[in-house]
């Protein structure tokens, strides 16, 4: 590990699993921390999250034992179960939460003990240990839906052949996770599949209870999710697929080519679903390319982002929409399995084109890699620059963009000048969004 | 020794005897000075709140030339993404750049609290120093160094040798006091035992020039609301010098040379006025804030009055008042009768309050953050202004007590903090951020822009009455019906229901 990171485009485990629990349905998250792991994250999601935070019981209306010296010197169990006991009289949840701190897990509060009379009582109590520095907020989001299927999803006595649990998108730091796993669900519906996706305004603690019956966890992510799918699968004997966050035609066919397999699904009822779609998409385009020819809309990109968004708008970008990505930047700390399965990725773009992949979290050092990347010759009178350029990032790659004078958008956390509500860039549909916001912004003074 | 002899500032609880949980009707609770919290257990039943941290970041940020490297888990800090816009805006309207502000961290794993994060942190400090050259290096102590024992001013004392910058150690381990503006002082304290350790004495100053005032701001107030008060200051005849934010760190020891300090907050600023007083000769203000309009005169005046310059200051605030009643006529009309409600820093609540009522709104209820001291006089103003008496309520956030009061008092409109608004909104009613860096509060120019957000606001309140139809509080019902205070413990065990 880096004895530094600069500008962090995370959270910890905490505020991760703070943001993931406060997106579940009819959920009171209770933290067993210092007073301030409450504001830090509620200020983080204001800050990065595409203007979302709070939501039924999240930003400071969530319980929390405020712990002081008194706690770190004598222990904070009884201030613990005496917050757990009054929560009853005066939050209404169908179920109570309980995160740990870097604090309570320094002194060791043994959090199993505190929730069982509880929960011998029939009171809705799970926890999970997301002392912060466990990791960071994709750790979080992983260690929450762990508790989840540890403590909350009882194994099925019966696998229900078309129904999956669908995951990888963290609430909130993805701030596009409710668009995101609508769109996926959509998809997936189209193939006649049953989906639970935990998080969205369709989805219910009773469904979520029920996930144990599913006959397929989906994973579309490299990086985040993987401990509990692998738990669900130890546990629950339900197997995962591992699929890169799908945007756009050429992943989406990808996607549903795998989910298929995995289900051994008909093969032709998939290539119908595929078809249809890609003909919806082309369809909407149709209408598009006299614009985008005429007015000269291909651009050379940069991209930076966490291990979703940074392959998968890449892809998008080459292998949909015809743009070049020359400089790829990954914005989080993988293991080099993690980071081989991303280069792998990237290296087999239909396109054929092979842009450069950084590894790194810290938004000077971005730049520094992009800006190397697109330094031509200054003042040559032919020069073949790396112009028109454009900038798909976080909201820190704001600098950058204007180093390179290049179009920008925030897609990546922090995203911090957008307002996201139910906009996502995931499956066909999601492709024909992102279209329409990253010409959106070149088109703006038009 | 002195405060600023130790390596830590003393917290708030000790200094101040400062509390954070009462309750009761103004009348009552004012009137029992503010005896509160016993200082173990402050609530039976609580929700998370802010620790000193987040403040104290909202001044380190801003800083120019400066990085700010958190010592602590990856997340603390991580509210810098959400301050990062107040820097942008900052810098722009000083300077006309947008830039981000620089903060780093050193994030402390599990073998790090194992095996500890000193020599973690002296590598981060010498590796930022390289890589960002900045004058000054906050290194902030978030709470797992404070619990496994790092000592971020040791290690700074033994690398500050290798660094070009100035390395400043600043304590915000959150479990260490519950009072979170323990932050000015943390921060204060930082500076005070480095950038302003060497200060040269103040120098004799030629009779013709112009009297320097210190104008303390931590971030509670944003450029238009500094340009306000320099303005009234300026209009005296005096020349203003602003700290901290934005404030560069080369230029920071020219506060020891001013001829007076004045604070906008006494909530924030008492811990370097008397610093500054007691080491550096420099004389302090520290008791009205400049919100509101009789506010804003008593404010001027005292500055007035030190430099013999009352006459001056007579005449300019009568102009001032003039003129702005004149403008808010057309305004206040539609506040008439209208009740309103109002959470926020004490001093704050109090001093906003008492300007809604020169507006002509009628008060519902106040929640403070916290109780010291210092509101005492505020107290006592409103105390003589107000009609009829409304809820009082010290309360480190704590929104469930805020819910309760709200369905109770039923305020036409209600001021809340940054991320302090959505339970009100929710429940229907207008609101109007009493605090946001963005927009203008102080003198008479904030008067009249705060009346005319709510003149704004209150034309069409769908937003916020269309959302109350369609979301639910996650508070039970029988909490509405029970006393608000019920889970507060008091001293000597009393609540008056």
């Amino acid at each position: 590990m880096a004895n530094l990171t600069e500008r962090p485009r995370h959270t910890c485990a905490l505020g991760g699993a703070i943001a993931t629990a406060s997106a579940l349905p009819g959920t009171i998250p209770v933290l067993h921390a210092p007073p301030g792991c409450a504001s830090n994250t509620t200020w983080t999601q204001a800050g990065g999250c595409g203007l979302q935070l709070g939501g039924y019981c999240g930003g400071l209306s969530m319980p929390g034992t405020n712990m002081q010296e008194r706690e770190v010197v004598f222990g904070g169990s009884e201030r613990l179960q005496e917050l757990i006991k009054n929560a009853q009289t005066v939050m209404e949840g169908d179920l109570y939460f309980v995160l740990t701190s870097c604090v309570a897990e320094v002194i060791g509060d043994d959090i199993g003990a505190i929730v069982k009379p509880f929960q011998d009582e029939g009171i809705p109590v799970i926890y999970a240990e997301t002392g912060g520095f466990k990791g960071n907020s994709y750790t979080g989001y992983d260690l929450t839906l762990q508790s989840l299927w540890e403590n909350f999803i009882p194994a099925a006595a019966e696998r229900v052949p078309e129904k999956v649990n669908l995951w990888g998108i963290p609430p909130f730091f993805d701030a596009f996770w409710r668009g995101n796993l609508e769109g996926l669900r959509q998809l997936l519906r189209r193939l006649g599949l049953t989906v639970n996706t935990f998080f969205t305004a369709e989805d219910t603690l009773a469904g979520i209870r029920e996930a144990g019956s599913a006959s397929l966890n989906i994973l579309v992510s490299d990086g985040y999710g993987t401990g509990a799918a692998e738990l669900s699968r130890q546990k629950h004997g339900i197997p995962y697929v591992v699929s890169p966050l799908p945007i756009g035609p050429a992943a989406s066919d990808e996607f549903l080519r795998s989910v298929g397999a995995a289900l051994g699904l008909d093969r032709q009822r998939v290539e119908t679903v595929i078809g249809e779609e890609n003909r919806r998409y082309y369809r909407y385009l149709d209408t598009f390319v006299d614009c985008y020819n005429d007015m000269d809309l291909q651009r050379y990109a940069a991209v930076a982002g966490d291990a979703n968004y940074a392959p998968a708008v890449t892809r998008f970008l080459a292998d949909d929409l015809g743009w070049l990505p020359e400089v790829v930047a990954v914005s989080d700390v993988l293991t080099e399995e993690q980071e081989r399965a991303i280069r792998q990725r990237l290296e087999k773009l239909s396109s054929g084109l092979r842009p450069k992949v950084y590894f790194t979290p810290d938004t000077s050092e971005i730049r520094r890699c992009v800006k190397e990347h697109w330094t031509t010759e200054a003042g040559a009178k032919y020069a073949n620059k790396l112009t028109p350029a454009f900038v798909v990032g976080s909201s820190l790659e704001r600098e950058l963009a204007k180093d390179l004078q290049a179009g920008h958008l925030s897609v990546s956390f922090p995203v911090s000048n957008r307002a996201i509500l139910d906009r996502g860039y995931t499956g066909y549909r999601g492709g024909l969004r992102l279209i329409e916001d990253l010409i959106g912004v070149i088109a703006v003074n038009r | 020794m002195g405060y600023f002899d130790q390596k830590e500032p003393p917290r708030r609880e000790h200094r101040l005897q400062a509390c954070i949980a009462d309750g009761g009707t103004f009348s009552e609770v004012a009137n029992r000075r503010m005896r509160c919290c016993l200082p173990d257990g402050e609530r039976t039943f609580a929700q998370g709140n802010i620790c000193l941290l987040l403040p104290a970041l909202g001044i380190m940020n801003t800083i120019p030339d400066s990085v700010v490297l958190m010592h602590s888990a990856i997340g603390c800090g991580s509210s810098a993404h959400a301050g990062n816009a107040g820097v942008r805006a900052g810098n722009n309207a000083r300077w006309g750049v947008l830039k981000d502000g620089t903060w780093l961290s050193t994030a402390l794993t599990e073998s790090d609290v194992i095996c500890g994060g000193e020599g973690k942190l002296s590598a981060a400090i010498i590796e930022a120093d390289k890589r960002f050259q900045p004058a000054v290096i906050f290194v902030v102590a978030g709470c797992v160094p404070g619990i496994i024992g790092d000592d971020i001013d040791g290690v700074s004392e033994g690398v500050q040798s290798q660094v070009a910058a100035r390395i400043l150690p600043v304590h915000c381990e959150g479990f260490k006091t519950k009072i979170w503006a323990t932050s000015y002082d943390a921060v204060y304290h930082a500076i005070g035992r480095t950038l302003l350790k060497d200060a040269a004495p103040r120098a004799a100053k030629s009779s013709n020039a112009r009297p320097v005032v210190n104008l303390f701001n931590v971030s509670s107030m944003g450029r238009p609301d500094e340009v306000e008060l320099k303005r009234l200051l300026e209009l005296l005849g005096l020349e203003v010098n602003i700290f901290p934010v934005f404030a560069e760190p080369a230029k920071m020891a020219q506060i020891t040379q001013a001829d007076l300090s004045v604070s906008t907050c006494p909530t924030h600023d008492d811990y370097l006025l008397r610093y500054l007083q007691e080491t550096c000769g420099v004389p302090y203000i520290l008791k009205h804030m400049p919100i509101g309009i009789a506010n804003t005169g008593l404010w001027l005046r005292d500055v007035a009055a030190f430099f013999g310059l009352q006459e001056k200051a007579a005449a300019i605030i009568a102009r001032e008042e003039t003129e702005l009643a004149a403008a808010l006529a057309e305004l206040t009309p539609a506040f008439a009768g209208k009740k309103v409600f109002l959470s926020a820093g004490e001093f704050r609540a109090l001093a906003t309050a008492l300007l809604m009522g020169e507006l002509g709104f009628e008060i519902s209820g106040i929640r403070a953050f916290h109780h010291d001291e210092f509101a005492a006089p505020e107290y006592q103003k409103l105390d003589q202004a107000k009609s009829k008496d409304f809820p009082l309520n010290i309360a480190n956030c704590q929104v469930f007590e805020e819910a309760n009061l709200l369905k109770r008092t039923q305020p036409d409109v209600f001021l809340g903090h940054m991320n302090g608004n959505g339970t009100a909104a929710k429940l229907g009613i207008t609101t109007s951020v009493i605090y946001n860096v963005g927009l203008q509060y102080v003198g008479y120019k904030g008067a009249y822009e705060l009346a005319r957000r709510l003149y704004r606001q209150l034309r069409n309140p769908g937003f916020n009455r269309n959302i109350s139809k369609w979301t639910v509080l996650p508070y039970k019902q029988q909490w509405y019906g029970q006393y608000p205070f019920s889970h507060i413990k008091a001293a000597g065990g009393e609540v008056d229901g």
